[in-house]
Parts: C-alpha cells; sequence; structure tokens
C-alpha cells in the first residue's frame, strides 16, 4: 500500500452502516455515490503469473477499464497500463515494458480471466469546516461467485482509506478513530482468498503426478489411482485443446494419454484384458490424432528460428512454407476437434473415469491384480534400466542413428515409470536418480530434435524448387548436422554417470536390495 | 511520470483551460496526477478552488529550501493534486537563474514525484523566458494550444523557430487548435488544412464554447458540470489522442 493509504478489516459482526454512524459522531462526513467495481484477475491456465509472484488485473468501474500490473509481491505499486483490455497471447501485446517482463513468463500461453470479484463501493469524504475534502475512504464489499455455484457470496468488506494532500493532520486524527475502533489491517490478498473460496490454491494445475501410493497397495487399486490422476490432467486440458489456439494444452494432453498407454502397456497383467484391448485402442486413437497437430506446432516454433540467416527471398519462401503449414494445422485442428467433441468421445471418456472410480474389492490374492505395487514396482524399474544399459553400452560414435533413438524411447519408458511410483521411494535419492536420468534424456531429446529439424529442412528445400532457399537450406542443414555432432559427442559423458558403478550400485539397493 | 506542459507565448488562448480540463480527465483515468500552476494569475489555482499561495513562498520552492512535497494541496478529485501558484512566481526567471542550472530546475524539483504520479501538467505563464526554458527541458511533450488565426499562427512559427536554435529540435511538440469558432471561414479553413509547419497538430480541437468560460462560475473542469457538452466531449478526444501519442513516445524510447 503506498504512502499514506490504509485498508482495514471491518468485521462481520458490525454492519456498514455502523461503522458510518461511528465515523458520523466524530466527522462531518458525506455519503458519495454508491459504485460497483469488476476486479478481474489474468493469469495462465498453469498459473504462471501467480507463481513468480506477479498479477495482471482488469479493473472496471463506472469510467473506462484500466488494466493494472503488478511485478511481484513486494512492489508497493500497482502500475496502470496504456490498456483498456487484457490481451490474450503475447504477441497481440504492444512492445512496451511489460511485454518485456510478461514474455518470459506467459511465453506461448493464453491469459484467461481467472478469478473475478464484483465490489460495492460506498465511498464516503469527511470535509473541513469549509466544505473541503480532507480525507478520502471507501467501504468495499466484496462478492465472489465460485465457478461450480451461481450463488455469490460476501467475501469480505474492508475500509480503505487516503490522505489528501495538505491535510495530514486531519489523516491523522481519522487514523486515530480508526485505531480506537481496533480494525486489523487488511493483507492484499483478496485474490488468495477468492481463490481459497473455491476450493483450490493458485498453482494449482500441476502435470506432476504427486500421488501418495501405499506400498502395500494391490498393484490394481494403485494403477487406477495413477490413471485416474492421468485422466485428470486430460479433462484439465480438453477445452484448451479444442480451442486449439494456445498449443501447451495440446503438450499437456498428449502426454498425459502417452502416460495413460504406457501404464497400460508396461504393465499389461494388471488391468482387466478386456479393459487394456477397448481402451488400449481408444488411447492409441487419441494419440493418432494429436499427433500430427503436436508436429506442426514444434515445426512452427522452431521454424521462426532459422529466419535471421535467410536471404530476402529465402524468409519470403520461408513464410510460405509457414503458411502453408498453418493451413495443415488448421485442417488437423478440426479433425481432432471433432473428435473431441464427439458424443463417442465423451461416452468412452466417461466410461473410463467410471472404470477406474469403481473400489477394488474381493481380489483374488493370487491374482497378479492382487501383488502389492511396490514388488511389481521394484522389478519393472530396475529391468527397464536394464535394459537402458543394455542399449547404451553398444552405442559408440559409429553406431546409427536408429539405435540412439531406441535408447532414447526406452529411457522415456524408464521414467514414465519412475514417476507413476515415485511416492514409494525415499524422495531425495529417488529424484537424484530421476535427475540423472534427465540429463541423459535432454541429451538424447537434443539429438532427436535436431534429426526432426533436418528431416523438416529437407521438406522445405524439396517444396520449394528455388536456387536461394535450396542453398540455404543446404547450409543450414550443415549447420545443424554439425551441432547434432556435437550433442552426440556429448552422450559420451552423460551416459558414463549413468552408468558408472556407484549409480548402478544405488539402483540395485533402491530397487532390488530392498525387496 | 510524464511531464506534460501546456505552454503558449501568447495569452488567452486556451492553456489554463486546457491544463484544467486534462488534468481532472487523466486522473479520472484512476492516474495519479499533480497540476502545477506555474502562472502567477493563479488561474488553474482558483479553478481547483485552491489558495494560490505557497508556503514559504515561490523563491524558496525553486530553490529547494522548501519541500515540495508540503506544496501539493489534493483537490475536490480523487487522484488529482495540485501545486498552487504563488504570486511571487512573476519572478520566476529570477529565481531560477540564482540556481545552479537554471534548465534542468523544474526537473529536478519533480524528481521526489517520480514514483507517486502518473502524470504532471504544468500550466505556464505565456512568455519566453528562462522560466519557459526551464519548462521544455523538463516536459516530454509540449501541447500548443494555437487559436487558427494568421496571427496566432505567426506565433507558433516562432516558437518552432525557437526550438530549433535553441536546441530543442528533437522536443515533442503537439500543436492544435483552440477556440475555433466554426462560424469563421478562416477558423474552418485552417483547422481543416493546418499549415505545413505545424506536423503533429492533434486531430482533435477545443470549440470555443460558452461551458469554458463558466468554468469560471462553478469552479471545475467542463466534464464535471457539462459531461456532454461539445466542449467536455472535445477534450476528452484530446486527451485520448494525447495518451496515444505518449504512449508511441514510450515504444520509440524502447
Amino acid at each position: 500500500m503506498a504512502k499514506n493509504q490504509h485498508e482495514y478489516i471491518l468485521p462481520e459482526t458490525s454492519s456498514t452502516a455502523d461503522f458510518i454512524a461511528s465515523l458520523q459522531s466524530i466527522f462531518t462526513i458525506r455519503e458519495e455515490h454508491e459504485a460497483v467495481i469488476w476486479r478481474t484477475f489474468y493469469d495462465t491456465f498453469d498459473w504462471r503469473l501467480f507463481n513468480q509472484g506477479a498479477s495482471l488485473e482488469l479493473y472496471k468501474d463506472q469510467t473506462s477499464p484500466k488494466v493494472y500490473w503488478r511485478a511481484d509481491k513486494d512492489s508497493a505499486r500497482k502500475i496502470q497500463l496504456g490498456l483498456s483490455s487484457v490481451p490474450r497471447f503475447i504477441d497481440h501485446m504492444p512492445r512496451s515494458n511489460l511485454r518485456k517482463q510478461l514474455e518470459p513468463i506467459q511465453k506461448m500461453r493464453e491469459l484467461l480471466p481467472r478469478i473475478k470479484l464484483k465490489i460495492k463501493r460506498q465511498p464516503i469524504v469527511v470535509l473541513n469546516d469549509e466544505g473541503r475534502i480532507i480525507v478520502r475512504l471507501n467501504v468495499d464489499e466484496y462478492w465472489f461467485r465460485p465457478a461450480k455455484t451461481r450463488a455469490a457470496h460476501v467475501l469480505g468488506r474492508r475500509v480503505s482509506s487516503k490522505a489528501v494532500k495538505g491535510y495530514q493532520e486531519n489523516y491523522d486524527q481519522y487514523l486515530d478513530f480508526i485505531q480506537q475502533l481496533e480494525l486489523r489491517t487488511a493483507p492484499d490478498n483478496m485474490l488468495k482468498l477468492a481463490l481459497a473460496e473455491t476450493g483450490h490454491s493458485a498453482g494449482d494445475y500441476t502435470t506432476k503426478l504427486n500421488l501418495l501410493l501405499d506400498t502395500d497397495e494391490p498393484l490394481i487399486a494403485a494403477l487406477k489411482e495413477i490413471l485416474a490422476r492421468l485422466s485428470e490432467i486430460i479433462h484439465q486440458n480438453t477445452p484448451g485443446t479444442i480451442r486449439g489456439e494456445d498449443t501447451e494444452y495440446l503438450h499437456d494432453y498428449r502426454v498425459a494419454v502417452r502416460k495413460t498407454r504406457s501404464v497400460m502397456s508396461e504393465i499389461k497383467d494388471a488391468l482387466p484384458p478386456d479393459i487394456v484391448n477397448t481402451y488400449g485402442k481408444f488411447f492409441s486413437m487419441l494419440g493418432k490424432y494429436t499427433g500430427p497437430v503436436r508436429d506442426i506446432d514444434v515445426y512452427l516454433i522452431k521454424l521462426d528460428k532459422y529466419q535471421k540467416n535467410l536471404s530476402k527471398e529465402g524468409k519470403k519462401q520461408l513464410k510460405a512454407f509457414k503458411l502453408h503449414l498453418q493451413e495443415l494445422r488448421k485442417e488437423k485442428q478440426a479433425a481432432l476437434k471433432e473428435t473431441l467433441k464427439s458424443s463417442e468421445y465423451k461416452q468412452a471418456m466417461k466410461s473410463w473415469d467410471e472404470y477406474l472410480q469403481q473400489p477394488v474389492e474381493n481380489l483374488d490374492e493370487n491374482s497378479p491384480q492382487a501383488r502389492p505395487v511396490s514388488t511389481v514396482a521394484d522389478k519393472l524399474v530396475w529391468e527397464l534400466y536394464q535394459q537402458t544399459l543394455e542399449q547404451g553400452n553398444v552405442i559408440t560414435p559409429e553406431s546409427p542413428a536408429d539405435d540412439i533413438h531406441t535408447l532414447r524411447k526406452t529411457c522415456k519408458k524408464l521414467r514414465y515409470v519412475m514417476e507413476f511410483f515415485q511416492s514409494l521411494y525415499p524422495a531425495r535419492r529417488i529424484r537424484e536418480l530421476i535427475l540423472v536420468l534427465k540429463g541423459l534424456q535432454d541429451v538424447l531429446g537434443d539429438f532427436n530434435d535436431y534429426a526432426v529439424h533436418i528431416d523438416m529442412l529437407k521438406e522445405f528445400r524439396k517444396s520449394v524448387p528455388e536456387e536461394s532457399v535450396e542453398k540455404a537450406m543446404t547450409a543450414m542443414i550443415k549447420e545443424l548436422k554439425k551441432k547434432q555432432a556435437a550433442v552426440r559427442a556429448g552422450f559420451a559423458e552423460q551416459y558414463a554417470q549413468y552408468s558408472s558403478q556407484d549409480h548402478i550400485d544405488e539402483f540395485r539397493e533402491i530397487f532390488v536390495d530392498s525387496r | 511520470m510524464k511531464i506534460i506542459a501546456i505552454y503558449n507565448i501568447k495569452g488567452g488562448v486556451g492553456k489554463t483551460a486546457t491544463a484544467v480540463n486534462l488534468a481532472y480527465l487523466a486522473s479520472t483515468d484512476g492516474a495519479n496526477t499533480l497540476l502545477w500552476d506555474l502562472d502567477p494569475q493563479g488561474a488553474t489555482s482558483y479553478y481547483y478552488k485552491v489558495k494560490p499561495k505557497v508556503k514559504g513562498g515561490g523563491k524558496k520552492l525553486i530553490e529547494g529550501k522548501s519541500d515540495i512535497e508540503d506544496a501539493v494541496r489534493g483537490t475536490d478529485y480523487e487522484d488529482l493534486d495540485i501545486l498552487p501558484a504563488d504570486f511571487s512566481y512573476r519572478n520566476m526567471d529570477l529565481f531560477l537563474d540564482q540556481t545552479k542550472k537554471p534548465q534542468k530546475r523544474l526537473r529536478k524539483l519533480l524528481q521526489p514525484f517520480e514514483d507517486e504520479y502518473d502524470y504532471v501538467f504544468l500550466d505556464c505563464p505565456p512568455s519566453i523566458s528562462s522560466a519557459s526554458e526551464a519548462v521544455f527541458a523538463a516536459s516530454d511533450v509540449l501541447l500548443v494550444p494555437t487559436i487558427p488565426t494568421t496571427l496566432s499562427l505567426r506565433t507558433y512559427k516562432q516558437i518552432r523557430k525557437f526550438f530549433h536554435e535553441n536546441g530543442y529540435a528533437e522536443m515533442k511538440i503537439l500543436p492544435f487548435f483552440a477556440m475555433v469558432d466554426r462560424r469563421k471561414q478562416m477558423h474552418r479553413l485552417i483547422v481543416e488544412h493546418p499549415p505545413s509547419f505545424m506536423p503533429g497538430t492533434l486531430r482533435s480541437y477545443i470549440p470555443y464554447a460558452s461551458e469554458v468560460e463558466k468554468m469560471g462560475v462553478h469552479r471545475a473542469p467542463v466534464g464535471v458540470f457539462a459531461g456532454r457538452s461539445r466542449a467536455a466531449v472535445s477534450y476528452r478526444n484530446m486527451w485520448e489522442e494525447v495518451k496515444e501519442d505518449l504512449h508511441l513516445l514510450e515504444s520509440e524510447l524502447e
């Protein structure tokens, strides 16, 4: 709160009228026209601004709408921006200081209205004998409507005040009066309060599984928990994937689908065959519909990076290629949208959720489903780790690229499985193991990315038979191949750590010896 | 903090009315606004019902010997404060010339307000002097009200010439037409076809209107007592345009 501005909480036990009456007993006041104010807080779907301590607010009263920005919690002052609405994407934001601050936080995500508060404001002015305004105050009643009900309710009432320049003494008298009423200072937490009312906290969207599995839990119960959490992520990202503009929804959606398929394929005998059969096909179908759109998204994101090395003609061609990709994306996105909006899809997801929510009962103790989850997890992780070592140990600088891709895929399976069962193991130790695996995956991923980019540029070269483009693309492909070779050289170092005796021992200790 | 000066060598061209109304509009946007009445006549202070007097006098204030923050007065409008005029401002040149860097003085005096105000409006007295040069050096934008008559255009030309010759060629100047009487053919002609030496002339102009004169009766900006009048609408349009220009200015600076 800025200098000479104060805000206090009015207790639930006293009414606004009570407060005004006690104010009137000491000061000459005038009640101004009541006003209604809307405060809408914007954030990305995954609360990127909130997590950074920033806030972006659309403020609407009887005058023109305003947009306020606060870079972090510690900023005393909100900055009013020269905007009257919040642009959804960073590209729509005029070039400004704000854009510079927002860009690294928001990235490609859209900004959505996340929390909307309605304020019924009673402005009051305190007057001196000459009829001049000497203190301004507002009694604000904050209303909030939680997402799942139509009934709004009062979140709290506050009285805020501001000194009028030249009348400091009068303001001090007012503050004395407040002190006598023993009002509590109001923290700037309306956003948090509103969030608490929704039953959530900001930052509650995460793609991390964050499960709490029990080592003795029957396998089937644990799997259902994992799959239900993945289904939750799928549902959370479905509307955004259908809208199809913010590419991150599809990304998160797709990863959750892939993980779901991975559970079904890696732990086959635990789920009933008819379930694996039916839903295996369903999720594989989703993989097929989401794949092409995501591939194009990745292409489009990468394409911009190649712009700067191109001649004017090359830039023109690249733009044309980009347009072609955008058209193609529209087509694939339309097909994806139709699938996700179909009654078949909704029905399948519904019955999938119903299956996952059925309680686990009457298990035959000897059935594969009844095995304690930790036994299965130990074995699976250990086997997959062994498999990565077998594949990794034979990779030499001369091995074909396919060998690296095979290892990349196995590492991904191992990573998923380790994350599914993470909560069964000592937190710090498994985190360390995942971190080393991630380091290796990054190298393998970079290698693969370069391969994909090279293919993409080759395709572009083929699609535009023009000499300058041919030349530019050939040069760039050469450059990328060099970089890819450098990544490959770095592989040995990462892999050495991953396959070191110490590391193997650590894996063995956690996943074999503890059995 | 953006500093906007309203200036012309000529008197009676609508400077004070512009300062009073634009500052009011800025504050209704929710922007913290300060209006500094630099004219010893104190008309701006009068319109805002504030005594045209600075405690300790203008000399001490300009010399930095009294606290400028203590001189600020609130107005009847939220988010709008005023630094009242003082009759001693008639000797402003003298005060300034006694300081070390007279040209940079005003900007320096306003420095403590950097985080407090979004806009500072300077209502300048009609003259060309050390005081006006300090205003030019302090301002981000200079608004120059001009009556669409031959004589006023000639004055505007003189101002431009002065800027070119005295190192203010880069200064952002926004001329606009004020006291426009559309019944007069010459006014109409000039407003519709501003002369080539007036680049950047604002599209909006202020009509000659009785509401502007009535400000003295109501002692309030036009928007308060005649919100729907032609004059009020004109000031609103002008403010929108100035904001747009300021925004452009910001992106140019990046």
